[in-house]
């Protein structure tokens, strides 16, 4: 039985697979790298044949200005050729060779062998998280605040959006001090001013909010965790007056980063709570705060800390705080849990790896 | 592999024997497999590439890592002479099997085929690593889009 195979112009994906070929896939990209590169060649030398012929050389031109106009072959040339050398180094090998390649190159020949060495693959380094000692237990844990990213990016708006609010509202000062009234403008001007004001209002009541209750201080006994692990945990929260709850709970949190058209989203998934400590009407004095010690247990058939380019499931203490006077919060301090013990397993590791291994303890 | 070529149809397959029917075990432990290609008919397989890899399925885009690669390019070691082949490798400590909600990572084993000619096929056999419970959902999920 015989069948002829042409390329196909359209295909179809089913699941994760593709019904056309890769083959013509990949000539296809190169064709379309090939030619933004040839594109680049053929500006970048117009544009230098133009230098040379030009009456006063580069200086007619000047420096900026000339680099200005390079901007666009560069690209083109950068882009092009980037993606053609990255088609040629894939070119013939399979989606696990090029993984193998990249994470064993010096072994990676024709015969050759590659297997797994470091400790711990795929599990996030935790010396970052080690490297803060605590003042009553042994390590002090880093706040992990998405929130202070959003009061710095409630301000950048505010601050960008407001100098151009500013510009317009000079621009119409000046016609209406020179007797024209400019309509058009001032109808303009009117939105912006208000979004400028909100976006002011924004930012003042993130910063107020992030800023009004205190720090929040966690410290542990112990890093990195294994699954049935006991741990004694520190907690300090600042601030003064009622506090309706203060709680603490374990967090097993999956993360997804995919894209969705041209757009790439990330969505978190909180798929196990643990609530190990809590606290109800706590009032803090001046100048005081309010500091509690407690201690919980990772499951021992937990799945331990994981982080991959697009995928991540990372464990964390949530710290759970409701004022009486300002909306509740929560913030996050991340930990890492290695992977069971299996028996002798730090026996096969190197000995360069061992001393990481070992810096938490 | 190459494409518009008058090509006679093959059907190739590998079956794999692992040394554990369960096909589970932990973490350091050594894996090792038989397998046997069949259905190649006389076509010449220029190059058999072994590896044990993990990778992530779920809503994220996939990831994927290597713990093991082999490339055979002996033509005394691949089909149609030789149809068999065995193979071993030791497991790392991580990561381990997991099934999740958003987030899975599955362990496996491939051997990919490249014809002279032909389109390369490639195999695929899960095992697990570990033997962590599936993630249930007690509370309602959270799942924040950014």
């Amino acid at each position: 039985m015989v069948s002829i195979r042409l390329p196909r112009l359209f295909e179809k994906k089913r699941g994760s697979r593709r019904t056309g070929s890769q083959a013509w896939g990949r000539a296809g990209e190169a064709c379309f790298y090939a030619a933004l590169l040839a594109a680049g060649v053929v500006f970048t030398a117009m544009l230098g044949r133009r230098v040379v012929e030009a009456p006063g050389g580069l200086a007619s031109i000047g420096l900026w200005m000339w680099l200005l106009t390079l901007l666009l072959p560069g690209a083109l040339l950068s882009i092009g050729g980037s993606g053609l050398a990255r088609l040629i180094h894939g070119w013939g090998r399979s989606e696990e060779g090029m993984a193998a390649l990249r994470r064993f190159p010096e072994m990676f020949q024709p015969s050759g062998r590659a297997s797994d060495m470091e400790p711990f693959p795929s599990v996030p380094p935790w010396e970052n998280l080690n490297n803060s000692p605590g003042t009553i237990l042994r390590y002090r844990l880093p706040l992990e605040s998405p929130e202070s990213w959003s009061v710095f990016g409630f301000g950048l708006f505010a601050v960008l959006w407001n100098a151009v609010v500013v510009l317009l509202a000079v621009t119409a000062g000046v016609d209406f001090v020179g007797g024209q009234t400019d309509w058009l403008l001032l109808a303009i001007l009117v939105p912006f001013l208000a979004i400028g004001v909100a976006g002011v209002v924004i930012f003042v009541r993130a910063l107020v909010l992030q800023t009004a209750v205190g720090p929040t201080q966690i410290e542990i006994a112990d890093h990195p965790l294994r699954p049935g692990d006991r741990c004694d945990v520190y907690l300090g929260q600042g601030g003064r007056g009622m506090f309706r709850r203060i709680a603490l709970s374990l967090e097993l949190e999956e993360l997804a980063t995919f894209r969705q058209g041209t757009d790439t989203r990330t969505e978190r998934r909180v798929v196990r709570e643990i609530p190990f400590a809590e606290w109800r009407a706590v009032s803090i004095a001046p100048g005081r705060r309010f500091e509690e010690r407690a201690s919980f247990e990772v499951p021992a058939e937990a799945m331990h800390s994981f982080a991959s380019l697009h995928n991540a499931v990372t464990w964390r203490i949530a710290v759970h705080v409701e004022p009486a006077k300002w909306p509740r919060f929560t913030r996050h301090f991340p930990i890492i849990v290695l992977p069971q013990r299996t028996g002798p397993a730090l026996l096969n590791v190197p000995p360069s790896k061992l001393a990481v291994v070992g810096s938490g303890r | 592999m190459t494409a518009g070529s008058v090509q006679e149809r093959l059907e190739p397959r590998v079956i794999t024997e692992f040394d554990r029917p369960s096909r589970r075990y932990d973490p350091e432990e050594t894996v090792r497999l038989r397998y046997h290609v069949t259905g190649t008919g006389d076509a010449v397989v220029r190059v058999i590439e072994r590896s044990a890899l993990w990778y992530s399925e779920g809503k994220g885009e996939e990831d994927l890592g290597v713990c093991f690669f082999e490339r055979l390019t002996d033509l005394e070691s691949l089909p149609p002479k030789q149809r068999r082949g065995e193979y071993a490798f030791r497991l790392p400590a991580s990561p381990m099997t997991y099934e999740g909600t958003i987030v899975k990572i599955r362990w496996c084993v491939r051997i990919r085929l490249f014809f002279v000619g032909r389109r390369d096929f490639v195999s695929e056999h899960v095992f697990d690593v570990g033997e962590l419970p599936p993630v249930q959902l007690p509370l309602q999920p959270r799942a924040v889009g950014r």
